[in-house]
């Protein structure tokens, strides 16, 4: 089964730590893609630009609607993501809880729906 | 340049019959933007089951259902596409099913990681 970790954080939360800190996070992000690519679960994984820079699209009546920012003003926004492969919903879990974004706000895991006919 | 675009809709936005089209379209456009050389992913979520929310604090597990955040909207799926800029990536967006019934989030892209770079 397919999972999307999606790690949400608080902006202030990850401008908070130091230079020292966020760099350690980074390194440990990218050492816990070595793991998961080993173990075979990886399948991609990105960091997104903080939300200042989002941009959000809505179609009415065939009217394209275009505002900065994103589409909720939530405290917790995503910053990235992880798109896995795990036996379950447990297994994901646990990968989940491994990631070093569960420490500073949290990894909401959401279940892929597998469409056939989609391009390799 | 990538773009994540992140599909939010309200989980009464489409009924099954709605949705089934907008899967349908959307692997359409997603043949379409291969073609033109934007498509790097796509996946939609499963709509139906619940979120689990991970958080670690001092070494402990804390796993709740629901969210990240409790809007009427959910994510709903993605596209990972590849444009030149902003403005390309506001086109592609707007072609999106998803962006009729909800809203389409442009994020800008900072690193793909662990995959070869150039």
């Amino acid at each position: 089964m397919k999972f999307m970790l999606l790690c949400c954080h608080d902006d202030r939360d990850w401008d908070k730590l130091s230079t020292t800190e966020q760099e350690q996070m980074i390194e440990e992000a990218s050492q816990q893609v070595s793991q998961i690519k080993s173990s075979g679960h990886y399948l991609s994984a990105a960091r997104l630009h903080p939300t200042s820079t989002a941009t959000s699209v809505r179609v009415r009546d065939g009217k394209r609607l275009v505002t900065d920012g994103p589409f909720a003003e939530t405290k917790e926004q995503l910053a990235g993501f992880y798109l896995i492969e795990a036996s379950d919903l447990h297994e994901a879990i646990d990968i989940a809880a491994r990631q070093p974004g569960a420490r500073l706000g949290k990894i909401e895991v959401r279940p892929v729906l597998e469409i056939p006919g989609l391009p390799t | 340049m990538k773009y994540m675009l992140l599909i939010y809709l309200a989980d009464d936005a489409m009924n099954d019959a709605e949705r089934e089209s907008c899967y349908k379209e959307s692997t359409q456009l997603t043949h379409d933007l291969n073609a033109s050389g934007h498509y790097v992913a796509a996946n939609p979520l499963d709509p139906v089951a619940t979120p689990t929310s991970v958080r670690v604090r001092d070494g402990k597990r804390a796993v709740t259902d629901g969210p990240f955040a409790e809007t009427r909207e959910q994510l709903g799926g993605y596209f990972l596409i590849d444009a030149p800029n902003l403005d390309e990536a506001i086109r592609i967006a707007g072609r999106i099913p998803g962006a009729r019934k909800g809203t389409v989030e442009i994020r800008p892209v900072m690193e793909i990681m662990g995959q070869p770079t150039g």
